[in-house]
């Protein structure tokens, strides 16, 4: 089921692209810019973990964006009303998870194919964080609160540690669980998964619902980083996840796909973009760079399949 | 073979990106981080930064977030520049609250930041104790008055008109707002039928303003707080025939803008200048650098365009 030798061509472009970019400019190999590279890649690494599970069941989620601004100024505005901030952020976390709930509860009991409903809760999520918060950004939070973004453990920043528990749960979770053991039949055959027994719409409800929990957990750490939460952050996030996902060789067809891949993916995609920032790359060029990038992954990663096959 | 392949193509792309960085050596570096690319506006904006820095012998590295509201991403943006180690930062930020945190992390690098076009919120930059060598742009709110009087002078202080917002919360769109608002307080016979977004972009404002159309038939002037809005604006009225009965004024005169001007559709814009505004961020940029004294705001021309 999981596909060390697919991640292994991943992880051999990932360092071409560091050892080119150490050879092209002095700035790059610093330890103050790897962890700047792993700060910025926290976030879309975080939502594309919940799209990694949802892809595995070959499942999509279209609203990760909507929600995560969602969760953030429904947060917002309860830190604001002075509600200490481990609640504010739980609120944050459980209006995620709720919007996933109801992707998954209008997937399986609606049966409405992922794409439309998740099409649809992305632009519902976007209106309703548009509606609570009149469109104005909320902003101006406590230290303690910030601390979530500006904070350091060894010289770490947090949302590094965040994102590394979210990873070393999420590869626990899809490894060695009934839940990740049961994504990956779904994936592979539905029909067959149902047959066998599994409980599918269960199942399936929590993967979305875990895909909306984790934009609410990016939502926290993106607030507390730009100490503000605006209705229209997270536009196109989810094209970012899925990017990620993709070029960490999860299959769009579903059923395979590992968390490891996914984070070398999202960290292909951060180093890119540092990189080109580096370089002083114009934004035209890194926009083609990127996307070029993304359809090679694909296409080696497709071609390795077929030798192995 | 397949990864030798990944490797070979993502240095040579790297390699090919890599022109004029060695010819740069020695010279100080300044970085122009603009709202987005796609808007002729800042397209403006980096031509005269390029001749200033020409000019000034500077290397100049521009750089936008891919859409124009990406603050996450315009924030990346400046971290890695202070990893790049520029001598100074010049942007034109997308969230006048939202940037603040990369500004404190550029005065912590020691790098000096000049404001450009867009303010940030003066009580979040103290509260984080940051703080930026100068501002460089057009005063709105006097924009969004000259558009107001424009209107109410050319409808002899009546009428019904419409308008057309920024996003909300962005201080820009509010402050043409405000000044509009103010313009037409002096004109009591002034009513506005309707004033929503269309979030700065042309198709939305083609939609909006045609489902305004169809609610207030009646309406006789729109003030678009942004030229693609209005451009928007003048399609919708064609559409429905009214080409020449519904007064069009506009915001930032924009080369499209200009020729509508021209050709009649249009009946004003108020020109910010762009391309002054990229100029005057490098010279002041260049002073930062020399540590010389700069006054806290940089004032660029504004005015009214019209046929």
């Amino acid at each position: 089921m999981i596909y060390y030798g697919r991640q292994f061509g991943t992880l051999i472009g990932l360092l071409a692209l560091c050892l080119a970019l150490w050879i092209l400019t002095p700035h790059f190999l610093t330890v103050s810019n790897l962890l700047n590279i792993a700060q910025q890649t926290s976030i879309n690494a975080i939502i594309a973990v919940g799209m990694t599970f949802v892809i595995i069941t070959a499942g999509i989620d279209l609203s990760v964006g909507s929600i995560l601004a969602l969760s953030g100024v429904v947060m917002a505005t309860t830190l604001k009303a002075g509600v200490p901030w481990p609640i504010a952020v739980l609120v944050g976390l459980l209006v995620g998870f709720f919007c996933g709930i109801v992707n998954g509860f209008l997937i399986t009991r609606g049966k409405l194919p992922p794409f439309i409903s998740t099409l649809g809760m992305m632009s519902v999520a976007r209106g309703v964080a548009l509606m609570f918060t009149e469109g104005r950004p909320v902003s101006g939070f406590s230290d303690q609160f910030r601390f979530i973004a500006n904070g350091e453990w060894f010289h770490v920043p947090l949302p590094v540690i965040v994102m590394i528990g979210v990873y070393l749960l999420a590869h626990f979770l899809l490894t060695r669980t009934k839940l990740g053991r049961y994504t990956y039949a779904i994936g592979g055959n539905e029909e067959a998964a149902l047959l066998s027994g599994v409980n599918v719409n269960f199942y399936k409800t929590v993967v979305y619902g875990l895909c909306g929990l984790l934009s609410g957990l990016a939502a926290v750490i993106l607030t507390a980083r730009l100490n503000s939460a605006q209705p229209i952050a997270g536009i196109m996030y989810e094209l970012d996840a899925i990017a990620a996902t993709v070029i960490g060789g999860t299959s769009l067809m579903g059923g395979e796909g590992s968390i490891v891949g996914t984070l070398i993916g999202a960290l292909i995609m951060g180093v890119l973009r540092n990189g080109l920032n580096l370089l002083g790359v114009s934004s035209f060029i890194q926009q083609t760079v990127i996307g070029s990038v993304i359809i090679l992954a694909v296409l080696i990663d497709m071609a390795l399949k077929k030798q192995k096959k | 073979m397949k990864k030798i392949l990944i490797l070979f193509i993502s240095t040579a792309l790297l390699f090919a990106c890599q022109r004029g960085e060695k010819t740069a050596t020695g010279r100080p570096v300044v970085a122009l981080v603009m709202k987005t690319l796609n808007n002729p506006f800042f397209i403006d904006m980096q031509a005269g930064a390029e001749e200033a820095a020409e000019q000034l012998q500077f290397k100049l590295i521009a750089q936008a977030p891919e859409r124009e509201l990406d603050v996450e991403k315009q924030m990346q943006i400046i971290e890695n520049l202070i990893q790049r180690k520029v001598d100074a930062i010049c942007v034109a930020p997308s969230g006048s609250r939202e940037i603040v945190p990369a500004i404190v992390k550029a005065n912590e690098a020691g790098i000096p930041v000049l404001v450009v076009d867009t303010r940030v919120d003066s009580v979040s930059l103290q509260q984080a104790g940051g703080f930026v060598t100068t501002f460089i742009g057009s005063d709105n709110i006097d924009g969004g008055r000259l558009a107001g009087r424009f209107i109410s002078e050319k409808l002899n202080g009546k009428g019904k008109i419409a308008i057309l917002e920024g996003i909300p919360g962005h201080e820009t769109g509010d402050a043409r707002l405000t000044g509009f608002h103010q313009a037409i307080a002096d004109y009591p016979q002034i009513e506005i039928v309707a004033s929503q977004t269309a979030n700065w972009e042309r198709d939305q404002g083609y939609n909006v303003f045609q489902n305004i159309l169809q609610s207030h038939p009646e309406v006789q002037a729109v003030f678009a707080c942004n030229d693609m809005m209005a451009l928007g604006a003048i399609e919708a009225i064609s559409a429905s025939g009214k080409t020449g009965r519904v007064m069009v004024v506009g915001f930032d005169a924009i080369t499209d803008a200009r020729d509508a001007i021209a050709s009649g559709t249009m009946a004003a814009s108020i020109a910010q200048n762009p391309r002054e505004m990229g100029r005057l961020a490098m010279v002041y940029a260049h002073k930062a650098i020399q540590k010389d004294t700069i006054p806290p705001t940089i004032p660029v021309k504004i005015e009214l365009v019209r046929p």
